[in-house]
């Protein structure tokens, strides 16, 4: 019996050297937000056929910033009315933005998420506010997280402090600051830029406070914002003079332009809109020159290149060149990606705070044997002299 | 001077190294065979801590400076990846790309067999003299005696379970290795020998580590010496009548203690001596092995800790992979305790019950512990198997020996048809594989039970 107490005696102590060297290791997490991932809610709030306009703005905007990389699982499109399959349309299942008729906004590949009476004040703040019904499907929600960059497009009638939805009912400013204060509170987006193209746009925005908001609205209060021009073939006015200059500004750009928010809004001319852009940077904290548009009208992702398949345990990760535009108003705007913290995925020896003795005695002699080079040299030379000392015990022994 | 003439007419009757050669010769027939017949990646040949094809992933890694663990595929000791790695991956053109492993496991085996061979022969010659010192020498020359050794080491290089370990490209054949070694260095008295086969297959895979108790009682006594109780009647019976003391005899009282039943201390300490060196030894090579990557706390977590902690729920011929697949995870940690606890708390009993034969005790906690660990294979049971046949001698009365035979072979068939229709098929579900788990399971439990040695213990009493 005093054998086996003896030997689970020795059991015990094995275990207990093995407990005391277990470091368990904590994995360390960044905590500041990323800039992930890019949303875009589009509205277009008027419906009858004399509002063809609005449709086209908004199947624009759809239009380009699709093209620049937002996918369609990232937007919210909100259409209060159908211009294509209307009957009085002459081109029926085609939207213009332009009498020339190059552009079939409609084409094969549009997803629209709110549409027709769907379109109103209640269903536009349960999308901002992400606060629906149960059985609201996915595909409806604004599913965006704290380092989302969410691009809110507005367009229709609106007055001052107000946007007229489907004729029939109001959204106010302040509910729109409200909209936004919650979105904030609850981090839903890192950063958001609001555009309105309306009559007296500016107004709808004058009772934001949540920081990290960027908006620019067609007019100021007083002033109307106007179409661009009719064609007499669809027989109405096809865009609103704010895309418009918008869209020719993006139609220059793809998706890896470095053009910044700043010569975005510094390209409305006044005179060319016959009103004047106006936006506020007051709770936005960066300086425009340095926001590139595909931050919210594009969507280009930082990627980081990784040499090793695993998670091995150098964790510093390398960055590569996203291949940049040569333009010379470029080359001195310069992409900045945000910097990814240092993963720690595991015990790392040298930057641990080691609470046992016996293992911090045991990584000081570690430290000295590891100055020397060549360890798998010394680890085979170390079996080897073991196979022969067991031998030789072994010999002396029998 | 007879037993030594028995055993050469034994041992030319039976033609040990015929047989032997012609083993090894199979085995590197076999290993030509194309891509080894897919053995390797059977769940019943090769386990998540036993596939040589991890350790070349792990090989690859270390190469490309990255911890060998990670992307949990390698879950071995780094010594072994030093050893067997760089085999892995040298090729020699126009041979098969596995033949240098391949060569180490039939190296292994072969060695493996001698060593059961010897430990057999100094099991039989102390069981000679036993029965000499019982005054029942005259018993030997009436039946005869089988070479246990030889049979042993014949059944263990013939056994198609080994067969299949050797040729299926993994690592259970060295651990078998050191595992029969120190029973080798224990029941021949070599005790730096013993504790370095101990340190080592312990250190391979956690489970020989049970072996310390039989190691320790064959150092400190005689190998397979009969109970004391044999002895206390011989002092009886020679105040009475000559008797064979397998009957029952009536019960006297005591008058003197039994002189024979010496433990020699020294012995066991000087083990420990040597278990602690070999201890520190392997541990300081591998700490310098993984320095780079974690250091040995991450070499116990990943090595002894996926043993323990069951991660890899991948189906094998065990019983646990099916219980912790639908365990809850609140529930996880104590049912890991309850399944190990399932082999620690049969040590103590068993330990008490057979301290007079520790190699039959080795052998029934090996038999244990590959019934009961999480990765079990059918290289674990090749060993208890061979080991088995060492007590060929009592075999002759076992029970059930047909019905057992019939249920390995059953059971080995049964598995891989099994394992086809669940995972290929998809006509079956995994309670048609885990049934022939839990049959192999109990068919391990029966031959135990049912050993004659077993038995005879729990009747002596009575």
């Amino acid at each position: 019996m005093d054998v086996l107490f003896k030997s689970a005696a020795v059991l015990i102590s094995i275990f207990l050297l093995l407990f005391c060297n277990a470091i368990p290791s904590v994995a360390y997490s960044s905590s500041s937000t990323m800039h992930t991932n890019n949303w875009a809610v589009l509205v277009c709030t008027s419906r009858f056929w004399f509002n063809y306009r609005h449709m086209a703005n908004t199947l624009s905007l759809y239009r380009t910033v699709k093209r620049l990389g937002i996918p369609d699982e990232r937007i919210i499109l909100m259409l209060a009315d159908d211009m294509a399959c209307n009957a009085r349309n002459k081109y029926p299942a085609q939207v213009f933005n332009n009498e020339n008729h190059r552009l079939n906004l409609y084409g094969d590949n549009v997803e629209v998420d709110y549409r027709g009476y769907e379109v109103t004040v209640e269903n536009f703040m349960r999308v901002l506010t992400g606060r629906h019904e149960t059985a609201v499907p996915r595909s409806k929600r604004l599913l965006s997280d704290e380092g989302s960059h969410i691009l809110l497009y507005m367009t229709g009638h609106g007055g001052d402090e107000f946007l007229k939805f489907q004729d029939s009912e109001e959204l106010q400013s302040h509910d729109l600051a409200d909209a936004v204060k919650q979105m904030k509170e609850k981090r839903r987006f890192k950063e958001l830029l609001i555009m309105v193209d309306t009559c007296q746009a500016a107004t709808l925005f004058s009772q934001l406070q949540s920081p990290g908001v960027l908006a620019i609205g067609s007019s100021m209060k007083g002033e109307n914002s106007y179409s661009h021009h009719l064609d007499s073939d669809v027989g109405v006015s096809v865009v609103d003079r704010f895309t418009f200059y918008t869209l020719a500004y993006f139609e220059r750009l793809n998706m890896y332009d470095n053009a910044s928010l700043s010569s975005l809004f510094n390209s409305y001319n006044p005179n060319l809109l016959m009103s004047t852009a106006y936006y506020r940077t007051d709770l936005y904290g960066r300086q425009l020159e340095e926001v590139p548009v595909t931050n919210f009208f594009g969507s280009v992702m930082e990627t980081i290149h990784t040499d090793s398949p695993y998670r091995a345990f150098s964790g510093k990760y390398s960055k590569i060149e996203i291949p940049l535009d040569q333009s010379d108003e470029v080359k001195q705007r310069r992409l900045k990606s945000s910097d990814v913290p240092q993963e720690l995925t595991g015990s790392n020896i040298t930057g641990k705070h080691v609470t046992c003795p016996v293992t911090r005695t045991w990584n000081a002699i570690l430290g000295r044997i590891g100055m020397m080079k060549e360890l798998d040299s010394l680890v085979n030379y170390g079996l080897i002299l073991m196979f022969l000392i067991a031998t030789g015990s072994s010999w002396f022994s029998s | 001077m007879e037993e030594k003439t028995r055993n050469k007419i034994n041992e030319t009757k039976l033609g040990f190294w015929k047989w032997a050669i012609g083993s090894v010769i199979f085995r590197l027939i076999l290993i030509y065979f194309p891509k080894n017949f897919n053995l390797s990646s059977r769940p019943e040949v090769s386990t998540p801590v036993t596939s040589l094809r991890r350790l070349a992933e792990g090989y690859w890694l270390k190469q490309l400076s990255m911890s060998p663990y990670a992307g949990s595929m390698y879950h071995g000791s780094p010594l072994l990846l030093s050893v067997l790695g760089p085999l892995t991956a040298i090729k020699i053109e126009g041979q098969p790309n596995h033949l240098l492993c391949s060569l180490v496991s039939v190296i292994a085996d072969f060695i493996c067999a001698l060593l059961i061979r010897a430990t057999g022969r100094i099991l039989q010659k102390a069981h000679g003299q036993n029965l000499k010192s019982l005054g029942l020498d005259t018993m030997l020359e009436d039946i005869e005696i089988l070479p246990s050794g030889d049979i042993a080491a014949l059944v263990y290089l013939w056994n198609p379970f080994t067969i299949f370990t050797c040729v299926g490209y993994n690592t259970s054949p060295v651990e078998n290795l050191f595992a029969v070694l120190s029973l080798y260095g224990a029941s021949s008295g070599i005790v730096p020998l013993a504790a370095f086969g101990w340190v080592i297959a312990s250190h391979l895979s956690l489970y020989p580590v049970v072996l310390v108790i039989p190691v320790i009682l064959l150092l400190g006594y005689c190998p397979d010496m009969p109970p004391r109780k044999l002895f206390l009647q011989r002092n009886l019976q020679k105040t009475g009548d000559e008797r064979s003391t397998k009957s029952h005899i009536q019960h006297r009282p005591l008058t003197n203690k039994p002189a024979e039943a010496t433990f020699f201390w020294w012995r066991v300490i000087l083990f420990f001596l040597w278990a602690s060196i070999w201890i520190a030894y392997v541990l300081i090579l591998s700490a310098i092995s993984v320095k780079e990557y974690g250091g040995l706390p991450e070499m116990f977590k990943r090595t002894y800790g996926f043993i323990l902690t069951v991660k890899d729920l991948s189906p094998n011929i065990g019983v646990l992979w099916y219980f912790f697949a639908e365990v809850f995870d609140f529930f996880r940690n104590f049912f890991l305790i309850v399944f190990h606890v399932n082999i620690l708390f049969m040590l103590l009993p068993l330990a008490i019950r057979l301290n007079h034969r520790p190699c039959f005790l080795a052998f029934v906690y090996l038999a244990i512990s590959s019934m009961l660990k999480s990765y079990p294979s059918v290289g674990d049971s090749a060993l208890y198997l061979g080991l088995m046949a060492l007590f060929v001698n009592e075999l002759a009365d076992m029970q059930f020996s047909f019905f057992l035979f019939c249920g390995y072979v059953g059971v080995s068939l049964l598995s891989p048809v099994m394992h086809n229709l669940w995972i290929w098929r998809g006509t079956g579900n995994a309670n048609f594989y885990f049934a022939t788990a839990m049959a192999y399971a109990c068919f391990q439990r029966k031959g135990e039970d049912s050993h004659p040695k077993c038995k005879f213990q729990m009747h002596a009493n009575h």
